[in-house]
């Protein structure tokens, strides 16, 4: 158990999250991890399977699918997954939601701890029956709900569009990330009730996931729950192989889009790199190159392009974690109103030309600092997005291992400031850039509808 | 703190929500451990300044915050915008250190730090580990005791605020949230405004003014310190005294704030263009209550009932039943004195109209029925239910008691806060609805693409019809 024993010191002390693990007779992971210090217990279910999985002219199916998780299932009818939930004392959003990116899918409840049983029997409850009440009403309601999705999150937002045009440059045409995890309105339009199940009879197996139950719970109380719900669950086929997702380490040539935004009150710049994925033993790495690049006022790009040269009015950098083939190191600067668009790109590239050269130890060891707290201050949560249940079944769904929350902060400090000026005279180069640059632009003809594209 | 009867509560909820179709019931809650809220302590320094301290030990984090009275409510009507330029100014200098270099020492001590000020008040917040609090809560609190305000700083945050506000006005949201509070309250009300100010109003701050602002407002008796985490009543004390305790200025007469609220008779329909959505941006509601309101508890669980959650009506109306939007909640934001209570949501530009009527038919439809019982009890469920894991963080739990703080409430409030709320009855909806829901005078703004949604809106004979431009001017 967690919590009183933490040491507070700033670098180094170990910091355990204890955990019990065991796998059902039908391929279920089960993790268990019990932290008594607020009446809370949290369930998370991580599948693996993501948009990466997806089948050509299907883009958006994965988390198409994740939206028909809540329509109901044997026992469930539309509408009480969450009814119930909410009754019992969760929040909807914070508590109680399911998320999909490129390389999983999850789905968590976080309640209070008498409530336990009714998590799992919910997530039991479509994890084995959802297609027995699978209807093309409910199919197509919540296609509507994820094309508002797409408009609100792509469409009718300033930049919205950026995501999905790097991912575009990024990975060659056919890679399993060249498309953005909510997929075009096309493919949406054309997913089928047979496409549902035939992707919940591939990728919804007990043995394709992980079920994580952490918080205020007893170990032997919570194994016997877990049993009687999933434990007659049968289990599937092996998932079928990824297509191979192996990438040269660098582009190979730069790329440069200019986007003329209707939506964009002033120019910003998206500079992508492909960087060693989340596997690769450089992760932690190039976690801490983004982050000494430009997260927080003294990294080097908030010091000379907001502070001294005042072109741009925030910055940003940050890469996703991908697990297979390459993941992208992103930095983003909005310009000031009235900037040239030009100058903003320039400014930023001269910076990131010379990060190798300009990053000092002193960054390193601010980031490093910083990534000490974060950790700590993760685990404040017991569930939901982020807290301990994420983190192992993270740890699971990516490197098989539990242990691998507790390898973190080891992990931070072995990072030298050597590592970071390898890894950016490596890949921070020119022939390995992806530069979007939006240009305000102003609103198209009434009557002109601005394209909802997906490529 | 006393017991309070959950599982019953929970159990009848389980029981009327029970689908009839359904061959396995859920199954039962078992009995629930209580959650105990930490006991707060309070006391004063010398120098006036108020230091409240709420111990929860559970991770080596502390969470400080110091909260001064200097809020954007208190700003002088032409100077929108000043005490929240002030706040952001607070850590760009302090005697002996840049911004920069205040900015590098909190990131090397892994701290996160950030000052700024809303409609109530200034505050710098600062998180850390405990072993380097100290020194963290020190830099927090020079940046509000001796800040510089250097002119380059000045004038490149100005840029940065306005940026902002240009930002903000560029997502159909952001519009229409804006135009909501312009017509919500009476242009003299403080709250009619954005505390963060506009593109119009943040070009007349000068740095004199944001200097004076502070010599006036930021005093010891005009603030306090919340320390949450990690700490004790007698490590608050040490600390407080020592970063603190020196601190002398003399506390401001702060100005009688009143909010009168746009008198109109029927509902008002506002458009705000933007050209290209699509999506619209939707804010409808009314003026509200202060959380010390004795309907404040009755309020928030109509509020529940209406859009609290995914299940609750509007977002089953607008996203479940209709597909109109990705989702749609409603919100009761209770302010000083007064507050808000409104639907919010994005909607698709074709049905921008559909979603108004329905809008409207569930705001009528609160008030003229009875909520029925199983429904008000689910929702008073969710409140209570979740109150325990919505305070698992510091920085949670300070939210929390800033709210307490703000109000002036009793210091125990929260530890008695979810009996209170349980409480409410379903005669108690039907009283306070009669007195609070206006649901034939509300106030509806929309921002969107005029030329597809203009024509269908005036078609449903909703309210008047007035549009707007993006600063809050009437175009016709």
């Amino acid at each position: 158990m967690l919590p009183c024993a933490l040491p507070a010191q700033r670098t180094g002390e170990a910091i355990r999250i204890d955990y019990v693990e065991e796998t059902l007779p039908n391929g279920l992971k089960v993790i268990y991890h019990v932290d008594r210090s607020t009446p809370v217990a949290a369930v998370d279910i991580w599948y693996n399977v993501g948009s990466k999985h997806e089948q050509q002219g299907r883009t958006g199916f994965a988390h198409l699918f994740e939206h028909m998780m809540f329509k109901g299932s044997k026992n469930v009818a539309d509408g009480q997954h969450f009814a119930l939930l909410e009754d019992a004392g969760a929040r909807a959003g914070s508590d109680i939601n399911g998320t999909t990116s490129w390389d999983r899918t999850n789905y968590f409840e976080q309640l209070p701890s008498n409530q336990l049983e009714l998590a799992l029997w919910l997530e039991s409850d479509r994890m084995g029956t959802l297609v027995e009440t699978l209807t093309q009403e409910k199919l197509d309601n919540q296609r509507e709900v994820v094309k508002n999705e797409r408009r609100q999150s792509v469409d009718n937002q300033p930049y919205g569009t950026w995501l999905e045009k790097t991912l575009g440059h990024a990975y060659p045409e056919g890679h399993p990330y060249h498309h953005s995890v909510i997929g075009s309105m096309e493919d949406l339009s054309a997913a089928t009730v047979d496409d549902v199940k035939n992707f919940f009879r591939t990728y919804y197996a007990p043995n394709n996931a992980v079920l994580v139950v952490a918080g205020d719970i007893d170990v032997n109380q919570a194994k016997q729950l877990v049993r009687k719900h999933f434990g007659d669950i049968a289990r599937g086929p092996a998932a079928p192989p990824l297509r191979d997702m192996t990438l040269p380490a660098t582009l190979g040539g730069a790329r440069r889009e200019v986007v003329q935004d209707a939506n964009a009150p002033v120019p910003a710049v998206f500079i992508t790199y492909r960087v060693p994925n989340a596997r690769d033993r450089r992760a932690t790495a190039v976690d801490l190159l983004a982050a000494a690049i430009g997260q927080g006022r003294s990294s080097p790009l908030y010091e000379r392009l907001v502070r001294e040269q005042q072109i741009a009015t925030g910055v940003s950098a940050f890469n996703f974690g991908l697990v297979d083939g390459a993941d992208l190191l992103i930095v983003n600067a909005q310009g000031k109103p009235g900037a040239s668009a030009d100058s903003l790109e320039k400014a930023v590239i001269a910076e990131l030309d010379r990060v190798a050269a300009s990053i000092t130890q002193a960054h390193l060891d601010r980031v490093k600092a910083s990534g000490r707290f974060q950790l700590v201050n993760t685990l404040q949560v017991t569930g939901g997005f982020g807290g301990r249940a994420d983190l192992l079944a993270q740890a699971w769904t990516y490197y098989r291992d539990p242990n691998w929350v507790n390898t973190q902060l080891a992990d931070i400090d072995r990072v030298t400031l050597a590592d970071l000026r390898a890894l950016a005279a490596e890949r921070l180069v020119p022939t390995n850039r992806v530069t979007l640059v939006y240009v305000p632009a102003r609103a198209p003809q009434a009557g002109a509808q601005p394209s909802a594209p997906g490529q | 703190m006393r017991r309070i009867n959950y599982p019953l509560i929970a159990a009848a909820a389980l029981l009327a929500a029970a689908p009839a179709a359904a061959q396995e019931q859920p199954p039962a809650p078992s009995a629930l451990r209580p959650y105990q809220v930490p006991r707060v302590e309070d006391f004063r320094l010398a120098n006036g300044l108020r230091v409240v301290v709420v111990p929860q030990p559970a991770l080596p984090i502390v969470h400080g915050r110091i909260l001064v009275n200097a809020g954007s409510i208190y700003e002088p009507l032409e100077k929108n915008g000043l005490a929240s330029l002030t706040g952001q100014l607070l850590d760009e200098g302090i005697q002996g250190m840049t911004g920069a270099e205040i900015a590098a020492r909190i990131e090397q001590l892994g701290a996160q730090m950030g000052t700024g000020a809303g409609y109530a008040g200034g505050t710098a917040q600062v998180t850390s580990l405990k072993s380097v609090f100290p020194e963290a809560l020190e830099l927090a609190a020079r940046t509000v005791t001796q800040p510089t305000f250097p002119e380059g700083e000045f004038t490149r945050v100005r840029n940065e605020a306005l940026a902002g506000a240009v930002q903000r006005r560029s997502r159909v949201e952001g519009l229409a949230a804006e135009a909501f509070s312009q017509a919500l309250f009476a242009p003299t009300a403080p709250y009619s405004r954005q505390a963060a100010g506009t593109p119009e109003s943040l070009q007349a701050i000068t740095r004199e003014d944001v200097v004076a602002w502070h010599r006036r407002m930021y005093a010891p008796g005009n603030a306090t310190l919340l320390l949450v985490g990690d700490v004790t009543a007698q490590e608050a004390r040490q600390w407080a005294q020592r970063v603190l305790g020196g601190w002398s200025a003399p506390a401001p007469q702060l100005p009688a704030v009143s909010n009168p609220v746009q008198a109109h008779s029927g509902t008002r329909i506002i458009l705000v263009d933007r050209p290209g959505s699509v999506q619209s941006g939707v804010a409808a509601g009314q003026a509200a209550i202060a959380q010390n309101d004795p309907d404040y508890y009755a309020l928030d669980a109509l509020t529940q009932v209406l859009g609290g959650g995914f299940q609750a009506r509007i977002n089953t109306n607008l996203r479940e039943r209709h597909g109109y939007t990705y989702g749609a909640f409603a919100g009761f934001n209770p302010l000083l004195g007064v507050g808000t209570l409104s639907i919010n949501s994005a909607v698709r530009t074709n049905a921008t109209d559909s979603a108004l009527v329905e809008i409207v038919s569930e705001y009528r439809r609160l008030a003229a029925e009875p909520v029925p019982e199983a429904e008000l009890r689910g929702g008073l469920a969710n409140i209570v239910g979740s109150f325990p894991s919505s305070v698992q963080t510091v920085q949670g739990l300070a939210g929390r008691m800033e709210r307490v703080l703000m109000y002036g409430l009793p210091l125990d409030y929260w530890a008695s806060y979810r009996e209170r709320q349980s409480a409410v009855t379903p005669a108690d909806l039907t009283a306070v609805a009669g007195r609070r829901l206006t649901p034939n005078a509300l106030t509806i703004v929309v921002a969107g693409d005029l030329s597809k949604i203009e024509a269908p809106i005036r078609a449903r004979n909703l309210g008047t019809v007035e549009v707007w431009d993006a600063s809050g001017k009437k175009i016709r």
